[in-house]
């Protein structure tokens, strides 16, 4: 059987592309009816609508809320398409897919899961103070470069040192960092680097994830989700640390906590969750769900910068997808179809 | 078949068959945290039987394991992932379950890859299996039995001393405990005897010493048995040392007992010694075939007790885990491993000598600047003495104040040794010390070098800068094991991630009139030159003995270097070069006047021959030169390891003729290695060295080594 290590994506992968994904890839309709049904119930747009509009529409699809719930159920609804023959032998996730993993991964119910990563999306877009900004490290090869990477971060301690700033790693994302902080942060950061292909980006709409900045949500989270929706994990759940939570394993109540807590508010070290998949799972595939294919090249840079079966540049990793597909992307129409049921 | 997949088969037969052990259902540990054990044994287990088939397909080189003792987990449990551990090296179960309470470890591959001896393993690059982890406050441990003991004893030590008075570097929390884990056969060995007998010293007399013994008693020391109750005999009513004991194949049991004991140990700051009974599954090591010496039903009385299926059914008597989902467990892991461990073959080894050595000697530490007292302090320690360190003093007096100084600048220096505190050294080397920086820093030991070494390395492992004091070279060499196969190794086996820099103070050497004899004028320092990366150092006058001194401690505290100062006994308090000269006396070096490792000291600079020494050896070739006028020069090697030999081939360079004096034995001493030098570069020597033999006492202490006149015979034949 093949094994495969399934990947959560985060914010900021729902675009005008993707319009349609639920419609064309839901395997569920029930579950994604409830998913409607509890979002109109508060008020919100059913996501069957906004995977529906005629136009991508940043304010309203981008918005918290809603970009999560969209995200999440994508998500969701990859994982529950796969194949088989094909054994998930853990799951992780970047940023918000964290939530999703926790859903994916049996750790709580697909409802619960839902409502964890549209009511977080709201809090943060409601509370969450700061923004992200991304910059890489790695060249257009995907080369490692440790020493750029600990310069960028030493710059990043410079400027959130400062008294009139605020900057600190919010993910390692493998060949970028995104970098969480005020707008005299952000700024600062941006002033502070070479621009090249369009970095440093802002990223639009979202906070500072995974920083101090939005430890205001983390309290309300903390308040609002009881430990008593988690479960025992059915797979192995890998979070932004590289902590692997075990099935029948799972201390509860820390999974809670690091959940709501730390995960919130601490860098997200997606980089080393991927090395940690390759290294103590070894699967045959990295299999990244939707929706958008963008956090393929993060799969695949993290991979590099573990030197992955030997893998230490763009073109290896290249070269290795063409004889034997390592990374597949649900996004992708041609390469889902070689784990997804029924195709 | 082999015991190994006999043992497998078993599992699967009993736990998929439902045919279990009868046993109680555990409490006192939460479900969760049962299961989480459970997995770190599996684990375990999985990559024992992986290393054996890495082993059949040349990928794997080590395989002895930890099957049987699993239940370290439980013991891993139920400590903080802060507490150091010296770990028995059958404790990959233990760094498992810690692993699981370090956020971001990869515990699977990481071990493979030391089976594969990958130059990417995380603990050693591939220079050994061993178990390590900085993560995971796990020094790594070589298997030389028991040799761990007595710096897990210093490592207490250096814990509860850190509350007194904090190093700079110090590494373990002031509530950690240190851990200690050992076989039954181990515990018999003299050096594990020791820091026994060390600990309950301590404890005796109520000197804090948090640190846990676990012995890990699974009856038998490769074919040799432990007689039975051996361990619980000898071990369960010594004073200062509490007793602990349980069945290491409950998990329940051995998590509660364990939690209990480390308990006390950090509630009250005392050693305790918990007894596990364990159960040794296939043999002593991959190539020991047990059935060579043992019954068969013995082994397989053995094998029906794996601590495993004991865990499977406590699991599911307990209602915690059926044993369908303990196998599922299993089988997973085991294919798990086995797929990482297809990829670890893969990784790069070491190819060559420059990257197995390129360890050898640890990174520099930052952050380190060299501190100096200032005048007021100065005048504070010294008071009149400030007034005598204008005059010209002998050696033994000039080491004295520097390491007064040296004290007064560094405070996480400490001394320590038998006699140095309230006597003050058997010379009066240490005098006043303990006087002026209090017994928390100047410790009068018990009488045992390796419980002197073991201190000083796990104060080390804890920031502190020790200076360990063996009284006299003759009795180094019970322990220099704690230098050889523990210090200098720690570094070598741990990528330089951990170190354990330090100053040995040594007095030694022959030349001493009237006491003497070989137990304290021993001449030999063989055992200290072919030790990789171990510096030795050895003055022949006092200046250069500060001046050295000061080097010693520096490439201790900036480069974490392991240094031995051999100080020579003779001329500790030589005064004159000729009768009533007052010539070998010297004014005390200004404070920071040091002399660079490598610098050697030279006497004259005559190119008709060149007399190449040290220590005595050289006073008495300074003597000669006198008579053998000024086409002499005279040089000092000042450093025996390593041996500055590009300087004196240099230095040795515009004379017609060589002669190598050299006290230490002409086998093994130094003149050996500096004559092939010599040889090697193209010049010819002559050599006067100590004969093989012992030193004696009384008119012929010096009868065997070289002396003035046969220097100056020597030396004419030479120029003749």
């Amino acid at each position: 059987m093949t094994t495969a290590i399934l990947i959560c994506p985060g914010r900021g992968t729902y675009n005008k592309g993707e319009l349609g994904t639920l419609a064309r890839t839901f395997p569920d309709p029930a579950l994604l009816a409830a998913f409607d049904a509890a979002r109109t119930a508060r008020g919100e747009d059913a996501l069957s609508d906004l995977d529906a509009a005629a136009d991508f529409c940043a304010a309203k699809h981008a918005r918290g809320d809603n970009a999560s719930g969209l995200i999440f159920a994508a998500g969701y609804g990859d994982a529950q398409s796969i194949a088989d023959d094909i054994e998930i032998v853990a799951v992780t996730g970047n940023s918000m897919g964290w939530y999703t993993t926790l859903a994916c991964g049996g750790a709580v119910r697909a409802e619960d899961g839902f409502d964890i990563a549209t009511t977080m999306g709201r809090k943060m877009h409601d509370d969450g103070a700061g923004g992200q900004i991304l910059y890489p490290h790695m060249s257009k090869t995907w080369e490692p470069d440790a020493r750029a990477k600990a310069d960028l971060l030493a710059l990043v301690d410079k400027i959130g040192a400062r008294a009139d700033c605020r900057l600190s790693l919010s993910i390692d994302l493998g060949g970028m960092l995104v970098l969480a902080g005020d707008d005299a942060g952000l700024a600062a950061f941006a002033a502070a680097v070479p621009q090249k292909d369009g970095f440093p980006l802002r990223l639009p709409g979202h906070a500072g994830f995974h920083s101090p900045l939005v430890a205001p949500v983390s309290e309300e989270a903390l308040g609002h989700f009881s430990p008593a929706l988690l479960r025992q994990p059915k797979l192995p759940l890998i979070d932004g640390r590289g902590q692997i939570w075990w099935p029948h394993a799972a201390d509860l109540n820390a999974l809670w906590q690091y959940t709501f807590g730390d995960q919130v508010t601490e860098p997200y070290d997606f980089t080393r969750a991927i090395t940690v998949a390759a290294r103590e799972f070894a699967p045959d595939l990295f299999i990244v769900t939707g929706p958008g294919t963008t956090l393929g090249g993060s799969v695949a840079q993290s991979l590099i910068a573990a030197n992955w079966r030997g893998m230490a540049c763009k073109s290896d990793f290249e070269k290795r997808q063409a004889e034997h597909p390592l990374l597949i992307a649900m996004g992708r129409d041609d390469q889902r179809r070689h784990i997804a049921q029924g195709q | 078949m082999d015991r190994a997949a006999i043992v497998e088969s078993n599992f699967r037969r009993r736990v998929g068959e439902g045919d279990l052990p009868s046993v109680s259902p555990g409490s006192g540990l939460a479900p969760e945290a049962a299961v989480s054990i459970f997995r770190a044994q599996v684990l375990s287990r999985a990559l024992d039987l992986e290393s054996r088939a890495m082993q059949a397909a040349g990928e794997g080189f080590y395989t002895i394991g930890s099957s049987g003792h699993e239940g370290m987990a439980a013991v891993a449990h139920a400590l903080r992932c802060t507490d150091p551990a010296f770990l028995h090296y059958r404790d990959a179960a233990f760094q498992i379950a810690r692993a699981g309470q370090v956020p971001g470890q990869s515990i699977a591959w990481d071990l493979l890859l030391s089976f594969a001896c990958s130059s990417e393993d995380p603990i050693s690059g591939g220079r050994h299996k061993v178990l390590g982890s900085k993560a995971l406050n796990i020094p790594p441990q070589t298997s030389t039995v028991a040799s761990h003991l007595p710096k897990a004893v210093g490592a207490a030590y250096g814990i509860a001393a850190a509350r007194r008075h904090a190093p700079k570097h110090e590494t373990w929390p002031r509530d950690a405990i240190a851990v200690c884990s050992f076989g039954d056969a181990s515990a018999n060995h003299s050096t594990a005897q020791g820091a026994f007998n060390t600990a309950q010293w301590a404890s005796f007399q109520s000197i804090p010493l948090p640190l846990l013994f676990i012995c890990e008693d699974n009856g038998i020391g490769i074919s040799t048995k432990t007689p039975k109750n051996w361990i619980a005999a000898t071990f369960s009513a010594r004073p200062g040392l509490k007793y602990f004991a349980c069945d290491g194949r409950n998990i329940y049991e051995t998590r509660a007992v364990s939690h209990a004991a480390a308990g006390y140990v950090r509630r009250h700051r005392k050693p305790a010694f918990l007894h596990l009974r364990t159960v040794r599954l296939y043999g002593h090591a991959g190539a020991d075939v047990a059935t060579a010496y043992l019954p068969t039903a013995e082994i397989e009385a053995d094998e029906e007790r794996d601590p495993l299926i004991v865990s499977a059914a406590l699991l599911d008597a307990s209602g915690v885990l059926p044993r369908a989902a303990a196998m599922e467990i299993y089988e997973q892991t085991r294919a798990r491993v086995s797929r990482a461990a297809a990829e670890v073959i893969t990784r790069p080894r070491l190819k060559n000598a420059q990257e197995v050595m390129a360890s050898l000697i640890p990174p520099p530490r930052r952050g380190m600047p060299a501190n100096s007292a200032t005048p007021a302090q100065r005048a504070a320690l010294f008071g009149e003495e400030l007034e005598t360190q204008k005059e010209p003093q002998p050696m033994s007096r000039l080491i004295n104040w520097a390491l007064h100084d040296l004290m007064l600048d560094y405070r996480e220096i400490m001394l320590m040794g038998e006699d140095v505190g309230r006597k003050g050294g058997v010379y009066g080397v240490t005098r006043k010390l303990a006087k002026r920086f209090g017994p928390d820093r100047i410790i009068d030991t018990l009488l045992d070098e390796q419980s002197i070494l073991g201190f000083g390395i796990g104060l080390a492992h804890n920031g502190f800068l020790p200076i360990p004091e063996i009284q006299f070279l003759a009795y180094l060499h019970n322990a220099e094991d704690q230098l050889r196969g523990e210090a200098a190794t720690l570094p070598f086996f741990s990528r330089g991630q951990y170190t354990n820099p330090m100053v040995v103070r040594i007095a030694g050497l022959g030349y001493q009139q009237g006491f003497g004899g070989h137990f304290h004028n021993d001449n030999s320092v063989a055992v200290l030159r072919d030790i990789p990366g171990l510096i030795l150092a050895c003055p022949s006058n006092g200046a250069d003995a500060v001046g050295m001194l000061r080097e010693c401690v520096r490439l201790a505290r900036e480069e974490q270097r392991l240094v031995v100062f051999l100080e020579p006994i003779a001329l500790y308090a030589m005064r004159d070069l000729a009768p009533g000269d007052g010539a070998w006396m010297q004014t005390y070096p200004a404070p920071g006047a040091r002399i660079a490792l490598g610098e050697i000291g030279q006497s004259g600079d005559g190119t008709d021959l060149a007399i190449v020494s040290f220590a005595s050896g050289f006073y008495l070739s300074r003597q000669a030169q006198k008579d053998l006028g000024t086409g002499i020069r005279v040089i000092d090697l000042r450093w025996l390891n390593p041996l500055p030999l590009e300087a004196m081939i240099e230095a040795v360079r515009p004379c017609r003729q060589i002669l190598v004096v050299d006290e230490t034995r002409r086998t093994g001493g130094i003149s050996e290695t500096v004559m092939t030098v010599l040889a090697e570069a193209g010049r010819h020597a002559a050599r006067l060295a100590a004969e093989d033999s012992f030193i004696a006492t009384g008119p012929a202490y010096g009868a065997t080594m070289p002396s003035r006149d046969s220097i100056i015979t020597a030396a004419r034949r030479l120029l003749a």
